[in-house]
């Protein structure tokens, strides 16, 4: 009898539980979005803002607060993803750093954060031809390559242009 | 003669050596004149003999349109823009680098002396025809203070200044 009841409640369980796996595997999940900084060169968006980058379908989103920027991916002519670093303190607490006595700031200087660039050419709706250029951490601004050059875009270095099919092959 | 005399002579003779160069060469150079344009295309910088990473290329490009918008007292128009197309007493700016030392924040922080950015670009202001109007050699570079990147923002302060100096919208009305 037990056993009965046993597998009756573990039936009940899977019939309870299917739906809700079956409905976790249909969903996709949502595309995380990659903390950067702006440096320069986003319409509308003023040079060192930090914000939300992600490539949401056929569009690159970036997003600071309420500010929301799309470049459409097809219109992207260029990425390249490039490395630089950054003081590990920055901003003003940096530059008053500079004045600490005993060459305290100099020593502080030494120490840098590396950080990823993504730098992309793109033309806006009257054909103007724009630049951004991105900061991200170490490790971001591949997979975000990756991801236009997927959807579209194209890219001067050598060896990565075809490395994902364009949306227009994808078609034909 | 006194030696307060010959003194106060010597002085005078001094002032004079100093002075007189200086007014004559106010008198010869006056003003500089202005050709007219009324907007400035600008068209992306190009780096064929010079490796110039990206970020600097596209920084370069967009902090030149920047600082000619804000300095120049011209429309400032990006390249391929449709727009241009139809702007009157247009010039257009053609870049090219001719020189790049990257140079290292870290180390002029440290060392304050060592590890400046320099970047030579050298500029050509040519009609709608394609006529040269103006050519020079402009640098930028970034000795203490700030990224690498901020050698571009010294570049472009200082062609949009050319640029002020040389076109006005209403220069020869």
């Amino acid at each position: 009898m037990a056993g009965r009841i046993g597998r009756i409640l573990l039936m009940g369980g899977a019939i309870v539980c299917a739906p809700l796996a079956l409905r976790a595997q249909t969903t996709p999940a949502p595309p995380a979005a990659t903390k950067v900084t702006q440096i320069t060169g986003l319409s509308g968006v003023k040079n060192k803002t930090k914000g939300l980058l992600l490539v949401n379908g056929s569009n690159l989103n970036f997003t600071h607060e309420q500010l929301k920027v799309d470049v459409p991916v097809n219109s992207v002519e260029d990425v390249v993803t490039g490395n630089d670093s950054q003081r590990a303190i920055g901003g003003a607490l940096g530059t008053l750093s500079m004045f600490a006595p005993y060459g305290g700031g100099r020593f502080l200087s030494l120490f840098r954060s590396k950080l990823d660039t993504l730098t992309i050419k793109y033309r806006d709706a009257d054909g103007g031809l724009h630049g951004a250029i991105f900061t991200m951490p170490v490790g971001k601004a591949e997979l975000l390559k990756k991801d236009l050059l997927a959807m579209g875009a194209h890219t001067s270095v050598p060896g990565e242009a075809h490395a994902a099919p364009t949306a227009k092959e994808q078609k034909q | 003669m006194s030696l307060t005399r010959l003194r106060s002579l010597a002085f005078v003779g001094l002032v004079l050596a100093i002075a007189v160069p200086v007014l004559q060469a106010q008198s010869t150079t006056g003003p500089v004149k202005k050709m007219k344009a009324a907007a400035v295309k600008v068209v992306m910088i190009e780096s064929n003999e010079i490796k110039l990473p990206a970020e600097f290329q596209v920084s370069l490009y967009e902090d030149l349109i920047a600082q000619l918008e804000k300095k120049s007292g011209l429309k400032a128009y990006r390249e391929g823009d449709r727009n241009a197309e139809s702007a009157a007493d247009l010039v257009v700016l053609y870049t090219t680098v001719t020189g790049f030392k990257e140079g290292s924040e870290r180390l002029r922080q440290v060392t304050t002396v060592a590890g400046a950015t320099s970047i030579n670009v050298h500029c050509t202001f040519t009609d709608a025809s394609g006529k040269t109007l103006l050519e020079q050699d402009i640098k930028g570079k970034v000795r203490f203070f700030g990224a690498n990147l901020r050698a571009t923002y010294d570049f472009a302060k200082r062609t949009a200044q050319l640029a002020h100096d040389n076109f006005s919208p209403t220069a020869g009305a």
